[in-house]
């Protein structure tokens, strides 16, 4: 009650020292809250190609997603290499090719996948989609709120409609935003999208973005992966390194920005807290040199003065941290439509917002707290 | 308020207990020998506080030092309670060197001996009386709730009992002097050393800290030291110690009558035996 008194004496001041670090922490937190997204969908995406080869014509990037049709019917040739236990034909595309921002995709696969991936994705309501099944759809959790998809329901996908037998339960990564159909159906879809030109020369059963190996156990999938590259012609072959190098890159820029906002945050705040400490001793120079005079140690006046700015910093922290957090929820609330989740404010994230708040204060503190401990009482009470 | 009177000075003979003791022989309690201090301001620029002064104070006495602005009077004052230190010189308090003591030392003797008052009542304005009084308490390591007892006591002794959770600034000039001398009071010093203590405050108010400086003096047997300006301060007390550029001229004793305590009586007329004996 007392630190409240004396951080609150010069009401003004107090606030803006505190909006200064409340602005830092609401960075931080929604900034943070992004990456914590970001590498929650990365750490699935890892998991997911940790133990496959993804397959490419040999005209797209290595790890990227594909537009490239490669044929089917390489399966047969893909599973010929030493070392392929199974091979299985998928096509993703994105739901709207207009909209850059969502990351709501389709998914079709052959499902001659089945037994061999490791990617668990539990049902939420209704069933999974099975080889046999047409103008059928599961869907994942957030997609499921953008397309207002209900079991038994039906959604419409690329212009065509198509019923929905199950959703997904909640992975916090790529499954999410996911409708799975079957690979004929996304065939259709892919097809009348191709040029006229590209449309003459494939068959649309043929028709496939990628095709993923599962290697034979003990078979190392990047080592698999040159493998194929070296056997097949015309093909990417992409193994887990290739996405976690893919994933790293562009998660080490989000980290930079993230420690960048930090570093400002801490750079500002600090100084503000610097700022306001240093005037409040000044200001309360008398009051030291009384403090002094009646028996405080230097450690009594350190420690006063510490608590004090300790107690700013967790104001603007905890602040900054509820601003964050309202503001990742009303963004989050807003984005449902479209099915993005952009943020996720996890207790680690909220717990070491508050924790970077009250350090920066006590680190602004110091020299502040240890300037006010060593006044000399006859001089700090002659001070007006 | 005249019937919270008698109360208070029945709480004031309580805190006696500690120093009754230290009165019985009128031993020296603060003695200062040979203080030098030079302030410089610039080069070539200095001003010589003090040069020389020397002044023995006794346990229980009441004295003024008196003197012309700039006589060093302060600045004596400074070094006898430990807030400043001479340049040369030496400063005794309770048969103990304290001039060149480590700051904790310091502290602790700031803490447990010396108790000050000043001129601007120099309260936390942020705190209420009951914890300006009771802070010097903690600062002595004493727990938050000792000391608010203690405190409250102390307040008692001043009668602002009933005025323990107002701030400084709802209280009267003579109140907030009052909770500094409560303050000063509350860790049972051997010495209360006051820089003006009556200079911010009306003739009223005056007397009123006066007369309870007295009463504490006489019922405690605590030392006071008083720098003043004011006759009416020096003429309460024991003794008169003038000063002038830097050094002290003269000490005369007070003829006032003042009804000490019979226990305290006794005690000067055993000091005064012993000292016709030495002779």
């Amino acid at each position: 009650m007392r630190i409240f008194r004396n951080v609150f004496r010069r009401k003004m001041r107090a606030i803006l020292t505190i909006l200064g670090i409340t602005i830092g922490v609401f960075a931080l937190v929604v900034m943070g809250s992004m990456a914590e997204k970001i590498n929650l969908m990365v750490s699935g995406g890892t998991r997911y190609y940790s133990d496959k080869v993804v397959i490419t014509d040999a005209s797209t990037p290595t790890g990227g997603y594909s537009t490239t049709p490669i044929a089917v019917n390489r399966i047969q040739e893909i599973e010929d290499v030493p070392g392929v236990a199974r091979a299985s034909a998928g096509i993703y595309i994105l739901l709207d090719e207009e909209s850059g921002m969502s990351m709501n995709g389709i998914v079709g696969s052959d499902m001659r996948n089945q037994g061999y991936e490791t990617f668990e994705l539990r049902m939420a309501e209704g069933r999974d989609l099975t080889a046999a099944d047409r103008d059928k759809a599961v869907v994942g959790c957030d997609i499921a709120k953008a397309l207002d998809a209900k079991v038994g329901g039906t959604i419409d996908l690329r212009g065509k409609p198509f019923e929905v037998v199950g959703i997904y339960a909640k992975t916090l990564t790529a499954p999410d935003n996911t409708a799975v159909i079957s690979l004929h159906d996304v065939q259709q879809l892919l097809y009348v999208q191709l040029p006229a030109i590209v449309q003459a020369q494939v068959d649309p059963d043929e028709l496939a973005t990628s095709i993923t190996a599962y290697p034979d156990p003990g078979v190392d999938p990047d080592q698999l992966a040159s493998t194929i590259e070296g056997t097949v012609s015309n093909v990417n072959a992409s193994g887990p390194q290739a996405f976690i190098d893919q994933f790293k890159s562009a998660t080490k820029i989000f980290n930079s920005i993230i420690f960048g906002v930090a570093l400002i945050s801490l750079l500002v705040g600090g100084l503000s807290v610097v700022n306001t400490m240093t005037m409040a001793v000044l200001e309360r120079t008398r009051e030291i040199g009384i403090r002094k005079a009646i028996g405080a140690s230097h450690r009594q006046i350190v420690g006063q003065f510490l608590t004090e700015s300790a107690f700013i910093g967790f104001l603007g922290g905890a602040t900054g941290l509820l601003l964050g957090w309202i503001a990742a929820t009303v963004v989050n609330a807003l984005m449902e439509q479209s099915g993005t989740v952009l943020f996720l404010v996890t207790p680690r994230l909220a717990i070491g917002a508050v924790a970077f708040a009250i350090v920066l204060g006590v680190a602004s503190g110091f020299y502040p707290s240890f300037h006010a401990a060593r006044l000399k009482p006859v001089l700090a009470l002659r001070y007006e | 308020m005249p019937d919270t009177n008698s109360s208070r000075t029945a709480t004031t003979a309580n805190m006696t207990a500690k120093n009754t003791e230290g009165t019985k022989t009128m031993k020296t309690i603060v003695s200062v020998r040979g203080l030098e201090k030079r302030y410089v301001l610039g080069k070539d620029n200095y001003v010589d506080a003090l040069r020389g002064a020397s002044v023995n104070v006794g346990s229980g006495e009441m004295v003024a030092i008196m003197g012309p602005s700039g006589c060093g009077k302060s600045t004596m004052l400074h070094m006898m309670g430990c807030l400043d230190e001479p340049d040369s010189g030496e400063v005794w308090l309770n048969g103990r060197r304290v001039d060149d003591l480590s700051t904790r030392a310091t502290t602790k003797l700031l803490r447990e001996e010396i108790g000050f008052i000043f001129q601007g009542f120099n309260l936390v304005p942020s705190m209420t009386a009951l914890e300006n009084v009771a802070l010097a308490s903690q600062y002595a390591g004493r727990s938050r709730r000792e000391a608010q007892r203690l405190a409250l006591e102390a307040l008692e002794a001043v009668g602002l009992a009933d005025r323990a959770g107002h701030r400084p600034s709802e209280l009267s000039g003579g109140q907030q002097q009052r909770v500094a001398i409560a303050r000063a009071l509350v860790n049972r010093p051997a010495v209360i050393m006051g820089d003006e203590p009556t200079g911010n405050l009306d003739s009223t108010s005056s007397t009123e800290v006066i007369d309870m400086m007295r009463e504490i003096n006489l019922l405690t047997g605590t030392t006071f030291i008083l720098v003043t300006h004011d006759p009416d301060v020096a003429s309460g007390c024991d003794r008169i110690i003038h000063m002038r550029d830097g050094v002290v001229t003269d000490e005369i004793a007070c003829c006032v009558a003042i009804d000490r305590e019979p226990g305290l009586a006794g005690a000067e007329e055993d000091a005064d035996r012993e000292l016709a004996e030495v002779a």
